[in-house]
């Protein structure tokens, strides 16, 4: 553990790096969990508060080092400091650091009202707190400027809803370079696009030189709930018929699905007008051919059921080179039911910072628009078999009639998306069956070495539809 | 308007009570109709004014000919209601809606008035109707009537005398034309019979125009005579002392090139006026519009928004009603979330009219073809369940009879934003008969013992007007107001323990409306808020679980840290909120009623 920053100077968190140590992986969104934490030492740090104000606020990024020597991680915090906080921030408490006049407690500060209040407050201004830039987007609606508060359930980022106005979100995972997130919804509300929810700020810093995105503020859909829940409920609804088909019960979510095939089509266009395409030449196929398989072969090695198609796996895969003409564009990158909100007026889609696990390289790589059309059908293929597969782990009994509705109920949402995402995009993905295999397929192998490793009670959903992928009547959606 | 004339009950006006005619008719002399005054009348007594009376009252929607018979004649009547109005007051009413009960050769139940100012002859008399007024009154509850105007029935005086004598005072009381081609993009409405809005009339050698039913010409309102003889039907019964009326069919009073015929300009001016002789000369007394519409356009009926409203008071919120159905069979908040959030702002003076069922068919005009299809999949699974474009079924049956979902669906009537409007017989899960003809399958007799005829009447079973509802589950015998007074158990009690919570809560009829959100879809909830003059706050918390399967939501009451969620029904407090998310777990088609209040004020 060093109490020095890479400058030389000394680390201004070196009285905390135990607390952190400590702190870290009790929080929902640090993805070690159950990994030690060997040590942590400060990256980047700055103090955004005035001299004198109170409490005091810095912003810092830390490099996360780990007991079993994998590879070093850099996260941002917002620390909040001060001698005797408010008692309701006692939950939100990392530990205390010595000063010159006694020990001052440090918090996790985007649970303090004041300290989100003063976020928004800078952002309005679009003040500067080197090397914190704080940019309202032009042409917005300033936000009444008041404390947040923080939402609460979130995975991998840390947000604070402003009223029932605005989110500000903390981007945990730093990383340098823009973040596509924050770079996709810039070019979507220069296109006007009502599916997204509008970008109103950001707060931008720098690191080892490079520019690199703190947080961004969004119009906030408050009364909305998220394709995943919405579905989950749908297939709930049709398997406690007894024998009703998926058209037939009161929960049919078809109708839905549709609407969110319109939505994601319509957010591909406006990524098209905004940041252009190319085709999908000899050259990108080949390199997209050379990913697929790169990642097959991963899980090939992993898992014995990949192992044994891994031929015909990969004879799906030629299919991107058959394509035809078709082309490549930006996209969300890693789309699923979950990233769909329903929201009283309609859908919209979030998260735009794409696969977590790829480096910013990889995520902001233009791919055919298909990869988000796969990856929703497999996500409604998740959805219809969630159900049961929970029912199998618990009685090892899977139930043929179950199985078929649920194939149903995958089989006409995932059609009824097609036909929204061809009314509004103008090309139909089940026009270029094999590439939409290919992706699909490749979004499967994935899930199968995910589920293998994360959750092996599950992989009987990516495994079915692996399969399913690799026969003939697997080959085009109806 | 009838200077002279003493509202003492009884008194007679100075004028000739049963000359009402007006000048322009009087030069073209002959046929010109003796209608009778109010003067002639006996008035009831009024209750005292009140501005806002409707923007709290429960209402009721009673059909004369279906609730009580008092003559045996086997059609109910005037005196019978005015019999079980203490029925009425014990469950909490506090408006009748009494669908048209004037003169008519009822080919449209009613809504083809005959004469305007003649009660149908088995319902009673213009006196009977004045004794319905002064007992309601006595004990506080109020009456409001449709009042049709854009159409009469064809065998309206008027029409016969338009037919007759072009050139005659009536000549221009319709809207007549020498060729059936005008207008053409006004839609026809009653698609299932009618195939133009025009019929040809072979006395006058002329076609006249007919948005409803071809028997019902539409009335000539670019005639100003046509407009001030509706304004004097109104007068008539509002000096009797009627507390207001449901104005019929309103969206399509005038006509005009290159429209659809519906809101135009010249019907809102037209509904001003009305408005005007009602505030000024009677104020206190309410015009609920009946406009089929989407809110957005509805809510041009409420008038100029900048002076509180001065068209309608009220006026039915029509695509509500279908999406609450969609929203539980979906089980998912968003059809009725949408619907809300599509809903304009209204004046400060008007108020939302809401109901689950009425005396017409569960209305499907307001949705789109892909819901209306849905609704008919799941709500009219036998053909003869649909008519015209909805569904005719009465509430219980649309629900299968199933007791959470009846409790489910009217507390949602009682809390969300509007005044409700309940359908008689609904308060104890009356059945429909689907085997009779046209909307008659919701208008059976009331029922009230399991004794002969559901104690209806006492005539001859054969000479019901409408045979009573017979089958195991819905039959009479099963389902009563006797069996059901006797059992506290029982939905009448429910309904009415609900009805009175309601009306110890002024934010549920006068409260702002908020939508919490929350990521459940299943679960809708929402928060009613209200200060009053004194400056005291009302909050009702409402949660409401769509789905038939048990539900968690955890909902954000951040803005109420500290305070405490009391449950209305039975009083007992919830934990405070806190910090973090509320959570609530709610059984399938559950609901939470509860009131905020500072912890200390528990």
């Amino acid at each position: 553990m060093s109490a020095l920053t890479p400058d030389g100077s000394p680390d201004p968190l070196a009285g905390l790096h135990d607390a952190l140590i400590a702190w870290l992986p009790t929080q929902r969104w640090f993805p070690a969990k159950g990994r030690q934490v060997a040590g942590v030492r400060t990256a980047s740090h700055s103090v955004i508060s005035r001299p004198g104000e109170t409490p005091t606020v810095e912003h810092a990024v830390i490099t996360v080092s780990f007991a079993d020597g994998a590879a070093e991680e850099r996260y941002q915090l917002v620390l909040g400091s001060q001698r005797q906080p408010p008692g309701d921030l006692e939950h939100a408490v990392i530990g205390r650091r010595p000063t010159d006049h006694g020990d001052d407690v440090v918090y996790d500060g985007l649970a303090d009202g004041r300290i989100s209040r003063l976020f928004l407050a800078l952002i309005t201004e679009n003040a500067t707190r080197e090397p914190l830039r704080f940019v309202a987007e032009p042409d917005t609606e300033p936000v009444i400027v008041g404390p947040g508060r923080p939402l609460q359930g979130e995975q991998s980022n840390s947000s604070v809803i402003y009223g029932e106005r605005a989110i500000l979100k903390l981007f945990r995972r730093a990383t340098t370079g823009l973040n596509p997130d924050l770079e996709l919804h810039r070019a979507l509300r220069r296109e006007g696009s009502a599916e997204v929810a509008p970008l109103l700020g950001a707060v931008e810093g720098s690191m080892d030189g490079e520019p690199m995105t703190v947080a961004m503020l969004q119009e906030y859909a408050a009364n909305s709930a998220d394709g995943w829940s919405m579905a989950l409920a749908s297939v709930r609804d049709l398997l406690a018929e007894a024998d009703l088909r998926a058209d037939e019960v009161g929960g049919d979510f078809a109708g839905e699905a549709h609407r969110i095939g319109k939505t994601v089509g319509a957010v591909h266009r406006e990524l098209a007008a905004a940041l252009g395409t190319r085709p999908l030449d000899a050259e990108v196929a080949t390199e997209i051919e050379a990913w697929m398989l790169e990642r097959l072969d991963r899980a090939a090695s992993a898992v014995e059921g990949v192992a044994e198609q891994r031929d015909a796996i990969a004879a799906v895969f030629h299919g991107v080179s058959d394509a035809g003409p078709t082309t490549i564009q930006r996209i969300h990158g890693d789309l699923h039911l979950g990233q769909e909100l329903r929201t009283p007026t309609g859908w919209l889609v979030i998260d735009f910072e794409g696969e977590p696990s790829k480096s910013l390289a990889d995520r902001v790589r233009p791919d055919s628009p298909l990869r988000d059309v796969a990856a929703m059908l497999r996500s409604f293929d998740y959805a219809a078999f969630h159900q049961l597969s929970e029912r199998e782990q618990a009685t090892d009994d899977p139930d043929p009639q179950l199985e078929r509705r649920a194939q149903e109920w995958a089989d006409r949402n995932r059609s009824a998306f097609c036909d929204g995402y061809a009314e509004v995009a103008g090309t139909d993905p089940r026009d270029t069956p094999e590439l939409l295999r290919a992706y699909e397929l490749d979004k499967a192998v994935y899930e199968v070495l995910y589920e293998t490793r994360n959750r092996p009670g599950w992989v009987s959903i990516p495994l079915r539809s692996m399969r399913r992928l690799l026969t003939p009547a697997g080959r085009s959606e109806r | 308007m009838n200077e002279g004339v003493s509202t003492e009950a009884g008194t007679v006006a100075h004028e000739d009570p049963g000359v009402h005619v007006r000048d322009h008719t009087e030069d073209k002399g002959a046929h010109a109709l003796e209608e009778p005054s109010a003067a002639a009348f006996r008035h009831a007594r009024t209750l005292p004014v009140d501005e806002d009376w409707y923007k709290r009252a429960v209402f009721y929607e009673v059909l004369v000919r279906a609730f009580a018979d008092s003559n045996r004649d086997g059609f109910g009547d005037l005196r019978g209601l005015i019999d079980k109005l203490d029925y009425l007051a014990w469950l909490g009413v506090d408006c009748l809606w009494l669908p048209p009960f004037y003169d008519s050769p009822l080919r449209d139940g009613g809504y083809d008035i005959r004469d305007f100012r003649k009660v149908l002859g088995e319902f009673g008399t213009v006196e009977d109707f004045v004794e319905l007024l002064d007992q309601a009154h006595a004990r506080g509850i109020r009456v409001i009537t449709d009042l049709v105007m854009n159409h009469t029935s064809d065998q309206h005086h008027w029409f016969q005398e338009s037919r007759r004598d072009p050139e005659g005072p009536y000549g221009d009381f319709y809207v007549w034309s020498d060729d059936d081609t005008r207008w053409s993009e006004a839609r026809i409405i009653f698609v299932d019979t009618e195939a133009s809005n025009w019929t040809y009339d072979s006395r006058r050698g002329q076609f006249y125009w007919h948005r409803f039913f071809s028997h019902q010409p539409d009335l000539n309102f670019d005639n100003p005579a046509v407009c001030e003889a509706m304004l004097d039907t109104l007068r008539f019964w509002l000096d009797l002392g009627i507390d207001g009326f449901r104005l019929d069919a309103v969206p399509y009073l005038f006509e005009r090139d290159g429209t659809n015929g519906e809101n135009l300009p010249e019907t809102h001016a037209f509904l001003k006026r009305v408005r005007k002789v009602v505030d000024d000369e009677y104020p206190g007394r309410v015009l609920l519009a009946e406009a089929n519409q989407w809110p957005s356009d509805v809510v041009e009926y409420f008038g100029d928004a900048e002076i509180g409203g001065d068209e309608c008071h009220m006026a039915f919120h029509f695509p509500l009603m279908p999406r609450i159905f969609m929203a539980v069979r979906r089980e998912s908040r968003f059809p009725i979330s949408e619907i809300l959030a599509q809903t304009p702002a209204i004046p400060s003076n008007a108020q939302w009219g809401i109901f689950l069922r009425n005396h017409d068919e569960l209305t499907l005009e307001m949705v789109t073809d892909d819901e209306r299809d849905y609704m008919y999949a799941e709500y009219a699974k036998d053909p003869r369940m649909k008519a015209n474009i909805g569904i005719r079924r009465r509430l219980a049956p649309l629900l299968d009879n199933d007791r959470n979902q009846l409790e489910l669906f009217t507390a949602l009537l009682l809390s969300l934003p509007g005044s409700p409007v309940l359908y008689y017989g609904d308060e104890i899960g009356m059945g429909d008969n689907i085997w009779l003809g046209d909307r008659d399958g919701v208008r059976s007799p009331m029922q009230w013992t399991p004794d002969r005829n559901a104690g209806f009447s006492r005539c001859d079973p054969g000479r019901l007007n409408l045979p009573v509802i017979m089958d195991p589950v819905y039959g009479y015998q099963a389902v009563n107001v006797e069996a059901q007074s006797n059992s506290t158990a029982s939905l009448l009690h429910w309904n009415r323990r609900m009805i009175d919570i309601r009306k110890q809560h002024p934010a549920f009829a006068l409260g702002s409306f908020h939508e919490l959100g929350g990521t459940n879809p299943s679960v809708l909830a929402y928060l009613r808020e209200y200060t009053d003059a004194e400056g005291t706050r009302d909050v009702v918390l409402c949660v409401n679980n769509m789905s038939r399967f048990p539900q968690p939501v955890e909902l954000d009451l951040i803005a109420w840290k500290g305070m405490v969620p009391t449950e209305l029904t039975g009083g007992v407090p919830f934990p405070p909120i806190g910090e973090l998310s509320y959570l609530l777990t709610l059984p399938g088609h559950g609901f939470y009623w509860f009131a905020i209040h500072p912890a200390e004020e528990r």
